[in-house]
């Protein structure tokens, strides 16, 4: 669906973004994840033809008018009422204005629909903004920060709306919010300081981007199972969390499948349990962003 | 929904309407009775000069429109920059900026309703003040010529198109509204500067704006004026032109 090569931002001598070979499959949720200042606004905004790259290349394979766009904070004349907004919006993509009422309650602003949206709250305009994007059935949606400025409620509220759109259209999604990346989307992009360090599945991400580490809890004292771990040339450490629990970061988790039973065997432990550490994707984004 | 009917609606829901119309008509209303009782208003203020006494000719029917033209060329004209800024900068916010460029490629579909609908706003308020003066001035000092007035009516608001064409233009560069009214007026006030010399000035755009008062007037006639009309139309055809470049060049 989208594909950049080489693709380079500069503002001045500022490089916002360096050589990004973004690549979104049909049908996909991309979360573009980064830290504030990472490019990821910029790299939206070439995509969406609101900015210019200085150099690179992009092919989207959808016709402009099938592409969507929702800002971090979408703003709207005031004096125009809910409805209005959703049928201008619709009108200047498909236009028609069949869908307004269907989406707005979607949005949950049916009783809202005919205010102003002069007195919305800072979660119905994103919401209202959310409406605006899908009303003309695109293909294609790319929404910027959609949830991160709004309370857990409003979160909430978008994040469903977002989680609807699956399946009926390719979405491209920035977030420094990393909880929202990973509840919503099945292919994540990491932005630095405009390079994309990681590009994957989020499974991907969290597995084979993040150190490999096991969690083993072991009858006290583990002192000397630590030590007798630490022997191994595909253990690289060994941590102990408190009197009976050991973290162990391998080489890779195949040599933990293959190896780590038999060596804490050979070290004479008492094993309570043992498994991988299940790793959040705020401590992959930090394992990769180093 | 239409970009059509949403720059009809920013005019109504906004009240920019009652700006434009409520400042034309009043000095279209203005006008005529200033330059009717100047002399018994001078006389009310007290009249005590220091010595100096100021006798006013009687007043002639033309004195009525040259007092609405003065007016309406600067309290008018601001009031019309302001409100063509208010319409035509519309990336000032650019979340605003971004809903409409996401969904219309072409800038003049953007730009093509928000420049008729304040021309024709702000155009209808001059006519409709120029047509109070004249109504008024007829009542209290005399009749003008409907050819003149209506040549004169013509010509001026012509100045009024090419200054919208010019806010369209300059909104297409600045980042606010507050920086589109500055720069729009600060070309309409430098202009006037070089028509101080009188073969400059017969062909600046600027020079139509006083057509209202001097053809009426019989101080010129519709011939001195074509050199300012056709620099005018060339002006703002190519302001308009500008305009929607520079749209379609900014990057938000």
């Amino acid at each position: 669906m989208i594909r950049t090569t080489d693709l380079v931002k500069r503002y001045g001598t500022t490089e916002a973004l360096r050589y990004v070979d973004l690549a979104v499959d049909p049908g996909s949720t991309y979360g573009l994840v980064g830290p504030n200042g990472a490019g990821k606004t910029t790299l939206l905004g070439i995509l969406a033809g609101l900015r210019r790259p200085t150099s690179g290349s992009i092919e989207i394979d959808v016709d402009r008018s099938r592409i969507a766009v929702l800002p971090d904070t979408p703003r709207f004349d005031p004096w125009l009422t809910g409805r209005e907004v959703a049928e201008l919006a619709q009108r200047l993509t498909t236009g028609d204005g069949d869908r307004v009422e269907e989406v707005l309650s979607d949005a949950g602003l049916a009783d809202a629909m005919d205010r102003t949206v002069g007195g919305y709250s800072r979660g119905m305009l994103q919401r209202l903004g959310v409406a605006c994007t899908i009303v003309g059935r695109p293909s294609l949606v790319l929404l910027d920060e959609p949830a991160s400025s709004l309370d857990p409620l409003g979160r909430r509220e978008v994040l469903d709306l977002i989680g609807r759109l699956k399946g009926s259209a390719t979405i491209l999604f920035s977030s420094h919010i990393l909880a929202d990346v990973q509840e919503v989307c099945d292919t994540v992009g990491i932005l630095d300081h405009g390079d994309l360090v990681f590009q994957g599945s989020v499974d991907a991400l969290l597995v084979g981007q993040a150190v490999p580490r096991y969690r083993v809890r072991v009858r006290p004292p583990s002192d000397a199972v630590a030590d007798a771990l630490e022997q191994h040339d595909w253990v690289h450490a060994v941590e102990q969390n408190g009197a009976d629990e050991l973290r162990v970061t391998v080489s890779s988790l195949d040599d933990a499948e293959s190896k780590l039973a038999g060596a804490l065997a050979g070290a004479g432990a008492k094993v309570i349990s043992i498994g991988p550490e299940a790793v959040t994707l705020e401590q992959a984004f930090l394992e990769v962003t180093r | 929904m239409s970009l059509w009917r949403l720059e009809w609606m920013r005019l109504t829901r906004t009240k920019r309407w009652i700006a434009l119309v409520g400042v034309y008509l009043f000095f279209g209303l203005l006008g005529p009775l200033t330059a009717r009782y100047l002399g018994e208003i001078l006389d009310l203020a007290g009249g005590d000069l220091e010595g100096a006494t100021i006798e006013l000719p009687p007043p002639v029917p033309a004195d009525g429109m040259a007092q609405y033209v003065g007016n309406a060329l600067q309290i008018g004209t601001l009031v019309a920059v302001v409100v063509a800024a208010g319409a035509l900068a519309f990336d000032a916010i650019p979340e605003m900026g971004i809903f409409l460029r996401t969904r219309v490629s072409d800038m003049r579909t953007v730009l093509t309703p928000r420049f008729t609908v304040t021309v024709t706003a702000v155009v209808g308020s001059f006519v409709l003040g120029g047509l109070a003066a004249w109504y008024e001035t007829w009542a209290l000092i005399g009749g003008l010529g409907a050819g003149d007035v209506v040549a004169g009516l013509l010509l001026s608001s012509l100045f009024l198109v090419f200054v919208v064409a010019l806010v369209a233009a300059v909104a297409g560069r600045a980042t606010s509204v507050l920086g589109t009214v500055m720069i729009s007026i600060l070309v309409l006030l430098v202009m006037p500067i070089f028509g101080f010399a009188d073969a400059i000035g017969r062909w600046l755009p600027s020079h139509l704006g006083g057509a209202l008062a001097a053809i009426p007037a019989g101080t010129e006639s519709l011939s001195d004026y074509l050199p300012a009309t056709a620099v005018t139309i060339i002006a703002t055809v190519a302001l308009l032109v500008l305009a929607v470049r520079f749209a379609a060049s900014r990057e938000l």
